[in-house]
């Protein structure tokens, strides 16, 4: 067990989640595309003058040298912003507005007025040169069951040309992805072990979350790391792929840390990128000081208290699921997959009182996670029409609740759906039945019973009920 | 709006404001005003902090040093061969400061090299002149007569051709004139721009460059403007000074050539591909260029369009313009009917010595007065149906002609003969669009 004290662990975490509106800048969709692009341009980035005023001849030559850089484009969903035609259009206040909503969910202060500054990259996946970005909202902070992680700052920043492909003379990149906004959140070096690393990913992916406001899917969220150890030095671990591997990764590179010091290596301050088992990959330099000044076609946009009053803030996922597992006592992991969910439950309980919340619950988020698993079916195909229809049968007693995992398969299957193939015998019917049975065949064990009776009814009826009635008779 | 505050604190300066909140440290940056000061952050943001949340704000040790500005200092090779160039301002000219984000107009002779260092490797630069510093929408024709003149004392010298750096707005106003006013032309001259500020990597800066220096020591006598053919940077057009215009308001390739093939189509390696045979030759033309910067500045270029009111051109009388070009609708058309009849004050401009010259709205195409009755009754008028000169072109050679001769006679007869290929005598298909 590491004193991740004792070690000086300095951690934090640093997410990109792109916003589900508009480009940033334009009015392009953000789109992106896997089809065929219609248009191809060729540029050439520049080398760019040194801080100091000075050109360095080496950086001339390099640019002489320099690769082309090709991009690819879609007429349809790329315009003249994307293709570096033309200046910006303003700020998408609606992101603006998403970006504002998350700083007050995370106490941070917006600024009063927004400068939007050109971040300069020389790497070609940012067409113009430079990646617009600008500082949101400052001195954040969020509590975690370890303590204060103070977030300082909170921008909201046009995301970078999608590499496709890199060969000797050039490098191809696709602009779907150019110009779709992204928030960044990042905390200070506050985190002090690999489980507080991973409550904070996991708060803040859950703020995110609760604004409604985010894109999900694959490649929609990064989760960057940055550690150092007392004795070791700075690393930047880019795109952590999961929640999970969060604490495992810091695990992995303190021991990696901590073997090189071992052995009086020296370790190098470096950006690395996180692998799928979970160790780290050299990726490039630290890189030092990006050059970051004013998007001179952009004037400053002052953010007014009116602005700011017509924020609504959303109730956290975590504060709602809390709500629905009080209300319907049903566990801590069904309410919280309900809200992830979007699931309107009260809906569901409202319509069909006679069927146990925490069945229901369970039926609508485990099941379909089940029945993908267990018969690789895509259960998308269930739709809410789809547990309407079910839990209506199962509400009035025209199903028993042992069909229903069949029934939802089916639905799966795409085959059609005969209730009346799963409708249960009556009470006293099964009484009658089970009556019978038991005379006929005089002697066996409950079990005995039980197995006549179910493979005879299959499905139709209720195990427990079978042997209620049985333990009555015998 | 750069302000100095009582306590005598100047953007560079490193301050410390207190909020109620907080205490923030950081550069104070230009741009500050009565209502906000502009901080630069540690983190190098810029942020706009509202005054009246500031209780104090203190001054703190260091100062950063802003705008500065880039240098090269380049060892030039003395055998290529030598151009100078003229700097007028522009885009081009102008460089954004890091820190700030201002942005200056420059043009010392080392700060050209860092736009495009490979220079070095295509010309010698001789001279750098800075008759003035301006952005193009502020050019008069004054300045066209300081760049002529200037453009033919150096070609007069040892200069294979000379490059002019410009703003777009009106770079092909000025192009114009020059291929106007530059007489026995016998080198090249090169206008040439920027799109995107000199700041970025992405600049459309060098390659103008690369491809005017290339241009700029070709054997085409003609006034050129040379910038991006296409978006890509890839090469460059040299399109004809009279037939070519700004048709976009921010792409690279904004200039087009209208209703000709441009002249060229020049690579970055050098190779330079003949478009359009209507070319002089250098070694076609001897003796010195001679800059006839004549200039009658009461012409005047309007427009023609559906309820326009026809009194303009009685304003124009009245401050006794010599000439108006008029863009005329279609085929050469102004309204001839209801109340807004252009007819009878145009004859009575025409009739008091005004030259009341057409040229195409549409851009492309040829004006023709005959098709329609109206454009014969305005022909008959005495109306100059100028082919299909652009209006921008027609009135600066209007503004040239009116200064060189008086005569309704000789005026029409010079509108109409070819100076510098400002009329097209064969528009072929695919100049349309180009």
């Amino acid at each position: 067990m590491i004193d991740y004290k004792k070690i000086g662990l300095k951690c934090g975490i640093e997410i990109h989640q792109q916003l589900n509106t508009h480009k940033l800048f334009c009015n392009c969709p953000s789109t992106l595309r896997t089809d065929r692009h219609d248009t191809v341009l060729k540029r050439r980035l520049r080398a760019v003058v040194g801080e100091l005023g000075k050109i360095d001849i080496a950086a001339s030559h390099e640019a002489k040298k320099a690769k082309n850089f090709i991009y690819e484009a879609y007429s349809g969903t790329n315009c003249e912003v994307e293709l570096d035609q033309c200046p910006p259009l303003p700020i998408n206040k609606e992101a603006l507005d998403t970006v504002l909503e998350i700083s007050l969910l995370l106490n941070a202060k917006p600024v009063d007025y927004i400068q939007v500054m050109r971040k300069t990259v020389i790497d070609g996946s940012c067409i113009s040169g430079f990646q617009r970005t600008a500082l949101i909202a400052r001195t954040g902070s969020i509590k975690t069951s370890f303590g204060i992680v103070h977030i300082p700052t909170i921008l909201l920043e046009e995301d970078a040309a999608r590499k496709i492909k890199e060969d000797k003379d050039s490098i191809t990149y696709r602009l779907d992805r150019l110009g779709i906004p992204e928030v960044e959140i990042a905390t200070s070096p506050d985190i002090h072990s690999p489980e507080q690393a991973k409550e904070v990913a996991k708060y803040l992916g859950m703020v995110l979350r609760s604004t409604d406001k985010v894109s999900r899917g694959i490649g929609t969220i990064r989760q960057d790391v940055n550690l150092s150890i007392s004795k070791g030095a700075r690393v930047e671990i880019k795109g952590v792929q999961d929640l999970n591997s969060i604490p495992k990764v810091i695990e992995k590179e303190i021991q990696r840390q901590l073997s090189l010091i071992k052995q009086s290596k020296k370790i190098k301050e470096e950006v690395r990128k996180a692998n799928p088992d979970n160790t780290t990959s050299f990726l490039r330099p630290l890189p030092g000081k990006a050059r970051l000044y004013p998007e001179t076609d952009l004037p400053l946009f002052k953010i007014t208290e009116r602005r700011l009053k017509t924020i609504k803030l959303p109730e956290l996922i975590i504060d709602k699921a809390i709500k629905i597992e009080k209300k319907y006592k049903i566990n801590a992991e069904l309410a919280r997959l309900l809200v992830k969910g979007k699931i309107n439950f009260s809906k569901y309980i409202k319509k069909f009182p006679n069927i146990e919340p925490s069945f229901m619950a369970k039926t609508l988020v485990l099941t379909p996670k089940d029945i993908k698993r267990r018969y690789k079916l895509d259960s998308k195909k269930i739709k809410e029409k789809d547990f309407e229809f079910i839990f209506s049968a199962l509400n009035d007693g025209k199903i028993p609740k042992s069909a229903i995992e069949e029934i939802l398969v089916n639905i799966c299957k795409d085959k059609k759906i005969n209730l009346a193939k799963y409708k249960t015998i009556s009470e006293k019917d099964l009484e009658r039945e089970i009556e019978k049975i038991v005379k006929e065949k005089k002697g066996l064990t409950v079990s005995a019973y039980m197995g006549i009776i179910m493979k005879k009814y299959k499905g139709k009826i209720d195990g427990k009920k079978v042997i209620e009635i049985l333990k009555k008779l015998i | 709006m750069v302000k100095t505050t009582k306590k005598g604190i100047k953007p560079g300066d490193f301050i410390a404001i207190s909020t109620k909140d907080e205490k923030i440290k950081g550069i104070l940056m230009p741009g500050s005003d009565r209502e906000k000061i502009i901080l630069k952050l540690e983190n190098g943001y810029n942020i706009g902090i509202s005054r009246k949340k500031i209780k104090s704000i203190k001054r703190l040790k260091g100062h950063k040093k802003l705008e500065i500005f880039p240098s090269l200092k380049i060892k030039q090779n003395p055998k290529l061969p030598s151009v100078s160039i003229v700097a007028t301002g522009g885009t081009i000219s102008s460089k954004v400061d890091y820190e700030t984000g201002a942005v200056k107009s420059l043009m010392q002779p080392g700060q050209i090299f860092s736009l495009a260092p490979e220079i070095v490797d295509i010309v010698k630069i001789r001279k750098i002149e800075t008759p003035f510093m301006k952005l193009s929408e502020n050019i008069t024709p004054k300045d066209w007569q300081i760049i002529a003149k200037t453009a033919a004392k150096l070609l007069n010298e040892e200069d294979k051709g000379v490059i002019i750096t410009h703003g777009t707005d009106t770079l092909h106003y000025t192009a114009a004139a020059l291929s106007f006013m530059l007489k026995n032309l016998t080198k090249p001259v090169i206008l040439t721009y920027a799109q995107r500020s000199t700041d970025r990597g992405s600049t459309d800066t060098a390659l103008n460059l690369i491809c005017s220096a290339y241009m700029a020591t070709s054997n085409i006598a003609e006034v050129m403007l040379v910038g991006h053919g296409e978006t890509s940077d890839t090469f460059c057009l040299a399109n004809r000074g009279v037939k070519c215009r700004k048709m976009s308001s921010s792409r690279r390739d904004t200039f087009r050539p209208i209703n000709e093939p441009p002249i060229a189509r020049i690579w970055p390696n050098g190779k330079i591909e003949i478009l359009n045979r209507a070319i002089k030759k250098s070694k076609e033309v001897k003796g010195k260029v001679i800059a006839d910067t004549k200039f009658e500045e009461k012409v005047a270029l309007i427009k023609s369009y559906p309820g326009a009111n026809p009194d303009i051109i009685n304003y124009y009388l009245k401050e006794n313009y010599k000439g108006i070009v008029i863009e005329a609708t279609g085929f050469g058309h102004v309204p001839t009917e209801g109340k807004n009849n252009w007819l009878p004050n145009i004859k009575k401009a025409i009739k008091s010595g005004m030259i009341i010259c057409f040229a195409p709205q549409t851009i492309y195409g040829r004006l023709n007065p005959f098709v329609y009755s109206t454009g014969r009754e305005l022909l008959e008028t005495g109306v100059i149906y100028l082919e299909d000169m652009l209006p921008e072109v027609a009135y600066i050679k209007l503004g040239f002609v009116s200064a060189h001769f008086k005569k309704y006679k000789d005026i029409k007869d010079e509108m109409l003969t070819n100076y510098a290929g400002e009329i097209t005598k064969r528009i072929q298909p695919d100049t349309f669009l180009y």
